[in-house]
């Protein structure tokens, strides 16, 4: 047995993580994708199997608290998205290929530029009250989320200028300005068909393949199969239980000893002990998780210096960071928010990396000379935000920046530090499209665009590229979106995290979705025991 | 000794009043309010100021705090801002929850702690009263998660004896209730045993030197006897006030316990309330700790004036 062979029967029994296992090999010169391999089969086994109906699944969940309710318009967490995709559905759905799909709007048509645009509405399915879905319920599901609302959705659905009932299976939407994606945009998770006037969201009625038998926020929701579902192969688990358990060890031991058959997050640091365990099954979701970054303001001193900002995103240690916050479960960000999986996402731009040496270089050239920069950061960020900004420092102390690290408190974090100071933590989440994605962040007229970066032609290239309907001009322009927000921009994204699920072995139907875990948060559904 | 019940008892509604306004007041200090917590990153000031009208946040702080007191007065707990539930209702079954697991760990922690406490003192000095002695300050030497996640490791994980999850539903049984809250409730006897044992002991050796038990010694009475018969009435007064203390513990401080064990008490929903400041449920939430912590207390000093004579009569 040679080296590699060693290597290689080590990661086959499970002794060795894929982590060990990829430097390891890397370091005797072989190529890691048989590493990759060899650590997917499980889940490349089990896509061909037909569903088998039956069984209890329960699924320990992060994610949610005892103030959850089912209300639609304050989703804000997994626990009350995966609770609502298992009693309703949304008006789109996205595929695993990452493109929008037919739900309860079937199928649509729009107009060249992209403003007028019919939608289909599926016949013949059933809400659990009995009424049969049309138009109005899904207008008024929609005017949920408009005008005086605090939903969150608000933004998305602003475009939406004139909404019209054409027969009852038809509805038509005229958009203020052209959008290509519109249909994706309809994929947000707030966005969920209830009947037409319905508000008791104690118990939602819902088109899903489950009701609900108890909802219990902070502890349980328990749902009931209703026995027949219109998605052909899905809704096959008997009942299906979510707990609440918000605490990772406690979920991991429960996961352990087969208390649950289902968890979300789990601890990036110990998944590779807990993937040795044979009973599990875990499955890595890469690189679609949140986005983490340091933004800093255009506009105030002294980020107002283009050399300073690129000292900082060439003076940032990616790759040092992921290892030991994330135990190399994260993706290196390219100081923009798209995800590699996004079809949009510009690969053939270099992937910045750790330089001292450039950083040190544009710094000097910044003219600030010993200034130290203050860096606000917060657990309320998110949980390792300052274990990241230490590290952060570290890194920039070689390139010869101080860099101060003010840690401030959790309480009021978004309301207080968040787009007010000029230099702070944020993180984002994924979003439905490249368009949505770009433009809530970096957009001048953004609420949200915490760099305060105003930039005319990335503005133009947005509002151009979502009236575009050729693919190959769409990926160009987004592709030079990415460059000037890269190049331009305040933000140092430097990771984007991968979502760890895990399974026991016996449940099939949990293949990786390219935009939330738990299968996009539909477990419930796709789901099935062997 | 009616007058003394009654003033107690006026002194803890006055406690409590004070509470409510403590807790009115900090939570208000907090930075953010109900309206950005919960919509957190997502809060735009449209948003806010729509969430905030629809909740009556845009109203001054005071008038807010009269209307609750005048509900509460009532009986009325009000309504949940987040969720939008009765309070009452919500917190009724936790409630249970918790003085369940509270009385479940007082029941297996009190006569043990004071058992061991009076067999060190009857022993002292001696192997036994040592090892007790040892063994209950390194439990609480210890964080407790620690404890719990030990617990945890051994009895479910490796054995599979025990659940880690201790969720429990109302339509559970008895017996799968104390199965389920086992390892809380063992958690819980070993957080709470050393104070008490201490006390005991400290409380019956102090007895022990004074002269009447020098008498009981020279009448030729046995240690056992001595202990029990003669120094532990004198010595129930400070052993009632600190198993009353590590009762209010038992009720007010397990939040830790419920997080790790993820069993649904009111503590877990006082900290929910919290970080999503929702005022009405931190207000019930505290309520309910300060009325325990009142209660229990007057009920030790009272027990303590029942078995000392030399209290019963007010000064």
């Amino acid at each position: 047995m040679n080296d590699f062979e060693k290597l290689r029967s080590l990661a086959v029994e499970g002794r060795l993580s894929r982590r060990d296992f990829v430097s390891s090999a890397t370091a005797l010169g072989a190529s890691t994708t048989l590493g990759g391999a060899l650590f997917s089969t499980n889940v490349v086994a089990q896509a061909n199997k037909t569903p088998k109906k039956g069984g209890i699944l329960r699924v320990g969940m992060e994610g949610g608290s005892a103030s959850d309710s089912l209300d639609p318009r304050t989703y804000a967490d997994s626990i009350m998205i995966a609770a609502s995709l298992t009693l309703m559905n949304g008006f789109i759905e996205i595929g695993n290929d990452g493109k929008a799909k037919g739900e309860l709007l079937e199928s649509w048509e729009t107009k060249p530029g992209a403003t007028d645009w019919v939608f289909n509405v599926r016949k013949g399915i059933k809400f659990t009250s009995g009424k049969t879905l049309d138009a109005d319920d899904i207008m008024y599901s929609l005017s949920l989320h408009m005008g005086e609302t605090k939903s969150p959705a608000k933004g998305l659905l602003k475009q939406i200028k004139e909404m019209k009932k054409l027969s009852a299976n038809q509805v038509q939407f005229i958009l203020e300005t052209g959008n290509a994606d519109f249909p994706s945009v309809l994929s947000d998770y707030h966005l969920v068909v209830v009947p037409n006037g319905f508000t008791d969201w104690s118990k939602p009625d819902g088109t899903g393949a489950f009701t609900l038998e108890k909802f219990e926020p902070g502890v349980r929701i328990t749902f009931k199969n209703k026995g027949s579902y219109w998605k052909p192969g899905r809704g096959n688990f008997e009942a299906v239980e979510i707990l609440y358990i918000n605490d990772k060890t406690a979920r991991t031991a429960a996961l352990q000893s087969g208390k649950i058959d289902a968890a979300n997050r789990l601890d990036a640091r110990t998944v590779n002990l807990l993937a040795r365990d044979p009973k599990l099954n875990i499955v890595r979701t890469k690189g679609t998780g949140n986005r983490y970054c340091f933004v800093s303001h255009v506009t105030a001193a002294p980020f107002d210096n283009k050399d300073l900002r690129l000292a900082l995103k060439y003076g940032i240690d990616r790759k040092k960071i992921i290892d030991t916050v994330f135990n190399g479960f994260a993706t290196v960000g390219n100081d923009h928010t798209l995800d590699a999986n996004n079809p949009y996402y510009n690969k053939k731009m270099a992937q910045r990396a750790y330089d001292p040496d450039k950083a040190a270089f544009h710094f000097k050239k910044s003219g600030l000379g010993n200034t130290g920069i203050e860096l606000q950061t917060s657990e309320g960020a998110w949980g390792s935000a300052v274990d990241c900004a230490s590290l952060y420092q570290e890194s920039l102390k070689k390139a010869g920046i101080n860099l101060n690290v003010k840690k401030v408190s959790a309480d009021g974090y978004w309301d207080n530090v968040w787009l007010k100071q000029p230099f702070c933590a944020v993180y984002w989440g994924s979003r439905p499209t490249a368009d949505i994605q770009l433009s809530t962040t970096f957009k001048s007229d953004s609420s949200w665009n915490d760099t305060k970066w105003k930039n005319a032609e990335f503005d133009k290239l947005i509002l151009d590229t979502r009236v575009e309907l050729d693919e190959g001009k769409r990926k160009e322009m987004y592709g030079r979106a990415q460059e000037l927000v890269s190049d331009e921009g305040g933000m140092v994204c430097f990771a984007i995290s991968d979502y760890l699920d895990g399974y026991s072995k016996k449940v099939m139907g949990n293949d990786p979705h390219p935009r939330y875990d738990l299968s996009d948060d539909r477990i419930a559904e796709t789901g099935w025991f062997a | 000794m009616l007058r003394i019940i009654i003033s107690r008892l006026a002194l803890g509604v006055l406690t409590l009043l004070a509470v409510s306004v403590l807790i009115f007041a900090a939570t208000e200090i907090l930075p953010g309010d109900v309206a950005s917590a919960v919509l957190g990153q997502g809060a735009t000031p449209e948003t806010l100021a729509v969430f905030r009208k629809e909740l009556g946040l845009d109203r001054p702080a005071t008038m807010r705090y009269l209307e609750w007191f005048y509900g509460a007065l009532q009986g009325d707990l009000g309504i949940s801002m987040t969720n939008k539930r009765a309070i009452a209702e919500e917190i009724a079954p936790r409630f249970m929850n918790t003085m369940f697991l509270a009385i479940f760990a007082a029941a297996i922690a009190v006569p043990l702690s004071v058992g061991l406490g009076i067999l060190s003192a009857i022993n002292e000095g001696k192997l036994v009263d040592r090892l007790a002695n040892v063994l209950s300050l390194a439990t609480i030497s210890v964080p407790e998660f620690f404890i719990a996640y030990l617990l945890i490791l051994i009895f479910s994980v490796q054995f599979d004896w025990l659940p880690s999850l201790a969720t429990v539903f109302p339509e559970m049984g008895l017996g799968d209730r104390l199965f389920a809250t086992a390892l809380p409730a063992v958690t819980l006897t070993l957080l709470v045993t050393a104070h008490m044992l201490r006390m005991t002991r400290a409380s019956v050796l102090s007895v022990m030197s004074q002269p009447y038990i020098e008498m009981a010694f020279l009448k030729g009475l046995r240690r056992t006897r001595i202990v029990i018969r003669h120094a532990l009435p004198n010595a129930a007064a400070p052993i009632i006030a600190v198993v009353a203390l590590n009762l209010a513990y038992l009720i007010v401080g397990v939040v830790v316990i419920e997080v790790v064990f993820v069993y649904p008490g009111v503590g877990q929903l006082m900290v929910d309330a919290v970080s999503k400041r929702d005022l009405p449920v931190v207000q019930a939430c505290g309520l309910i700790f300060a009325g325990a912590f009142v209660l229990l207390n007057t009920a030790a000093d009272i027990l303590a004036i029942l078995v000392n004579p030399r209290l019963r009569l007010p000064r």
